[in-house]
């Protein structure tokens, strides 16, 4: 069984040693963000400067490269899967940025704001309307952040995905 | 939960935050503008990662091998 933990200390090493400073998306990322479930998503976004070094040092780790385009790529070793999402346009490039870094079990990380966080998650389902993971993952964030929630960045992503009035029903869907 | 994970010797798997005192005087302090990093474990104080780690120690046990992402990330709708 793949060691989790290590899987993910090796990536911030990597990532160190590379001179890069990804921030945690994905799975992790809602786990981050107080919804804990379980989860072997190790998924990060990285400055696309970064792509091809951060590809070779992935090669370098036994990693082998399903996937990659401009905006994404897939890796996996034996039963260990690591995804990278490229930040090269502005929105992207804004939330890597404004990534606050923690102190975690696996070593010191960078994580993409909640907010971010819902933007990718929403990307990823209207990319793919199967993944009903990450509108379950969007409500769950909704639901413990409703509070501290900047409505204005969240309504900027549903907009720019031209889906306005689903935020609107996942706000209606949470118990007052 | 006894943590017999194979963890690396460096970590630690009760690591929280770096700043979380709760004292009045620190939420004063806080208030007056001192810079500090945001609590962020769950409600009940333990550090999520921690959570997580407890959790999928359990899920590994009962289901040790997990499916591999079975498809890549592809899609036509990528704007951010």
């Amino acid at each position: 069984m793949p060691n989790l933990a290590e899987q993910i200390s090796e990536a911030l090493s990597m990532f160190v040693r590379n001179d890069t400073e990804p921030a945690l998306i994905g799975g992790l990322a809602v786990v981050a963000h107080q919804v804990v479930r379980a989860t072997q998503d190790v998924d990060f976004l990285l400055e696309a400067e970064a792509a091809d070094r951060v590809h070779d040092a992935l090669l370098d780790l036994g990693y082998q490269c399903l996937y990659r385009s401009e905006d994404a790529a897939n890796y996996v070793r034996a039963a260990e899967g690591l995804d990278l999402l490229y930040a090269h346009r502005p929105l992207a490039r804004r939330l890597l940025a404004q990534a606050s870094e923690r102190e975690t079990p696996m070593g010191r990380m960078r994580i993409i704001s909640v907010e971010g966080l819902i933007g990718f998650k929403l990307q990823g389902f209207v990319n793919d309307a199967t993944r009903t993971r990450d509108l379950d993952d969007i409500r769950a964030l909704l639901k413990v952040h409703r509070t501290s929630l900047n409505m204005d960045e969240l309504n900027e992503y549903f907009a720019l995905f031209d889906k306005p009035e689903l935020l609107n029903e996942l706000l209606d869907e949470l118990p007052s | 939960m006894n943590s017999s994970m194979n963890f690396p010797a460096s970590i630690d798997t009760s690591a929280g935050t770096t700043s979380n005192s709760g004292d009045a005087g620190a939420v004063l302090a806080r208030e007056a503008g001192v810079p500090f990093q945001p609590q962020s474990g769950t409600m009940s104080g333990v550090d999520p990662f921690a959570q997580w780690l407890s959790l999928m120690e359990v899920v590994q046990m009962l289901c040790p091998v997990w499916p591999v992402r079975d498809r890549p990330m592809q899609g036509e709708h990528w704007q951010l």
